[in-house]
């Protein structure tokens, strides 16, 4: 019942004008940063962040989370319309959305995704309203084995199930929590790293790593396939309409509805896993139980609602821990985190004890964002696809652009753009040779937490770090992170001496 | 041996640079409190987890020559799906990337003393020249005009203070910060 007047004091928050202005830029945006190849959704978050240092808290985590949530969908219209996914995220509507289209009816194709994102985000509301405050009130138990565990546990999935090959991931993430180590260190004032730089001292912000390497790094790496995308792709002039499933329709694919909902939801609070994982074992998963599932590919309905639905509700299952444990699992969750920091708010198993009509103000604004990527969906699809036509070159420039501000901004200091120009090249460097730059982001971003974690721990329990092993909860967790990191291995071994063999 | 090389090399660099911060670490100055670990012993336990992984991978690509690697789900998601394919393909342009590089570092170096809205005018027009676009009239409007735009969002609305230079450049951006009505 309290939950209930906190959401509906939340609604009226978000209906002010000014929170329902911003609420409208940041579905919009996110759309944009979709549509575009050059832009990722991450990036896109990354470069709205400096917009939000002078807004109050709650326009800032509206902006970034509609742009979120928006930027699930978004990257559809063209997978769909032109086979140009936006977004990995997109990629399975390539399958059936782009066939459904070719077959003749793109309308009808764009109908189902938009069912199909409007379901999943009124799905991921509800369970985010349900599940959050019981999650938050639970994690009020943990003490720190059992947050060092879940951190390693998040880490350890960042790695097995991101992009690159595992070793490098792993270095990836290692090398993510040594930058975090830089600076002077909390607990005994040790100066580590700094080389006697001074702005080493003050430690390296981790928005300068996720700017440098997510916005600066994949310009450059753009840059050296020379702007592929010279803005002719698209004929952007064809007829776009969309055109809704009846309700018949829609009750026949219920379950597939429901499934790729749960699976996006359990996928999303998996830490590393995000919309992208989401959507593709959505899809798997249909093409294994759906009734149809061995004519996907072929343009039906269910190839379209299982990914976008997967994807757009796997953002609720990210926002949970985020919320609940302040721990970020994900790119964009880890921007909306520093938002938080940023306006002096912690995220934590607290949130619901000291700003509890905050968090249903963001859970409100998310069912509005909800409805509204839904209806700009509908009626502005032809100008939302119509960017496809900007010059990579130009976008790009811009990119750059937002990002040093955006570095330079958050703490009035030049040699940050150093900071982001090195980590640019760094970001590159990991493209070029394969190595994902996600667990690096996520390592520096946990490292703190994970040391401070750890240390409390050692000191509580006489350095003795079986204790770990000695709680329900945080053994249950380590053996889980083990079992994340080496069955992958473990079963692409075995499918490599199967090969082998045959 | 030169392609075992070359897939190993990154790891060499890694496992370089993860010794000498072993060092570094183990002349970190502290004040030593018997029984408790020090601020060493987290940064010294990754750079050892860091080694280990390298270790392995110079073996693996330098002395035994073997290409398999255990990729992280999403890559092997994407790999099954055949649509990262194309990007292989792609021609390689390593001359337009060291000149992105250089020209972002000469921003980055040159922006204290132009401020920020003449070297921005000069970075955005050289950039997407650079880039190989070529509606001359496009860049000096998108390079003069975005300049502009920034500087007006970020010194107006969001309170944002850009460099401004040194003079005789100051003089243009006070200006322009005159004009805008930014105090």
């Amino acid at each position: 019942m309290e939950a209930l007047v906190h959401l509906g004091n939340g609604f009226l928050q978000v209906l002010q004008p000014m929170n329902l202005l911003v609420l409208f830029i940041g579905l919009v945006l996110g759309m944009l940063v979709a549509v575009l190849p050059g832009l990722t959704l991450v990036m896109g978050v990354v470069l709205a962040l400096p917009f939000t240092y002078t807004m109050e808290l709650l326009p800032a985590i509206i902006l970034l989370t509609a742009m979120y949530v928006s930027g699930t969908y978004g990257g559809a219209f063209t997978a769909i319309l032109f086979r140009i996914p936006g977004e990995p995220i997109d990629v399975p509507l390539l399958w059936d959305g782009y066939t459904m289209a070719r077959k003749g009816q793109p309308a009808k194709a764009l109908g189902w995704t938009l069912f199909s994102a409007l379901g999943g985000g009124l799905v991921m509301i509800m369970v985010m309203v349900l599940a959050s405050a019981p999650v938050a009130k639970f994690a009020l138990t943990f003490s720190s084995p059992e947050y060092f565990a879940i951190i390693i546990f998040g880490l350890a999935s960042v790695v097995s199930l991101g992009g690159g090959s595992i070793t490098n991931a792993a270095i990836s993430l290692m090398l993510g929590l040594l930058i975090a180590t830089v600076g002077v260190d909390s607990i005994y004032g040790a100066e580590r790293f700094a080389f006697g730089v001074p702005f080493l001292q003050d430690g390296i912000e981790y928005l300068l790593v996720m700017v440098g390497a997510y916005g600066l790094g994949e310009v450059f790496t753009r840059m050296e396939k020379g702007f592929a995308g010279d803005g002719t792709v698209a004929d952007t002039d064809r007829r776009i309409n969309t055109e809704f499933p009846t309700l018949a329709e829609m009750l026949k694919l219920k379950m597939t509805f429901m499934r790729s909902s749960l699976i996006g939801i359990i996928v999303g609070i998996i830490p590393g896993a995000g919309a992208t994982v989401a959507s593709f074992v959505a899809y798997g998963a249909e093409g294994q139980y759906g009734k149809r599932g061995k004519e996907l590919g072929s343009g039906i309905a269910e190839g379209i609602i299982a990914p976008q639905t997967a994807a757009t509700s796997s953002v609720g299952g990210a926002m949970i821990p985020l919320l609940t444990m302040g721990i970020p699992g994900s790119g964009a969750t880890a921007i909306i985190l520093g938002a938080f920091l940023l306006h002096g708010m912690q995220p934590g198993p607290q949130v619901f004890v000291t700003s509890g009509p905050f968090v249903y103000a963001v859970f409100a604004s998310m069912f509005l964002g909800v409805i509204g990527m839904c209806i700009i969906g509908y009626f502005a699809i032809k100008p939302l696809v119509k960017v496809l036509e900007l010059p990579e070159a130009v976008v790009s420039a811009f990119v750059v652009m937002f990002c040093f501000i955006g570095a330079f901004a958050a703490r009035n200091n030049l040699s940050d753009l150093y900071v982001i120009t090195a980590f640019g090249i760094l970001g590159y460097l990991f493209e070029k040779f394969k190595f994902p730059i996600a667990p690096m982001v996520l390592g520096v971003i946990l490292g703190p937490l994970a040391e401070s974690s750890f240390m409390t721990m050692m000191v509580s329990h006489g350095n003795d770090w079986t204790v770990l092993m000695g709680r329900p909860i945080s053994a249950t967790v380590m053996v889980l992170a083990v079992v994340a990191l080496v069955y992958p291995i473990q079963r692409q071994l075995r499918e490599k001496t199967r090969r082998s063999g045959t | 041996m030169l392609n075992r090389l070359l897939r190993a090399s990154p790891y060499i660099v890694v496992q370089l640079a993860a010794m000498y911060l072993y060092q570094v670490a183990g002349r970190i100055d502290f004040p030593a409190a018997p029984g408790r670990i020090g601020p060493d012993f987290w940064p010294k336990s990754i750079l050892v987890l860091l080694g280990l992984v390298c270790v392995y991978e110079i073996i693996k690509n330098l002395l035994i020559g073997e290409t398999f690697t255990a990729a992280g789900l999403l890559e092997k998601l994407m790999k099954d799906s055949g649509e990262v394919e194309g990007e292989e393909k792609l021609p390689s342009y390593p001359l337009l990337l060291g000149g992105g590089i250089v020209l972002t570092i000469i921003y980055v170096v040159t922006i204290s003393s132009l401020g920020f809205f003449l070297a921005t005018i000069a970075y955005l027009a050289l950039f997407m020249a650079l880039g190989r676009y070529r509606n001359w009239t496009v860049i000096a409007a998108s390079s003069v005009l975005g300049a502009l735009g920034l500087m007006f969002i970020f010194m107006k609305v969001v309170y944002v203070s850009l460099p401004l230079g040194v003079e005789p450049f100051s003089a243009v951006s006070l200006w322009l910060l005159r004009v805008m009505g930014v105090h």
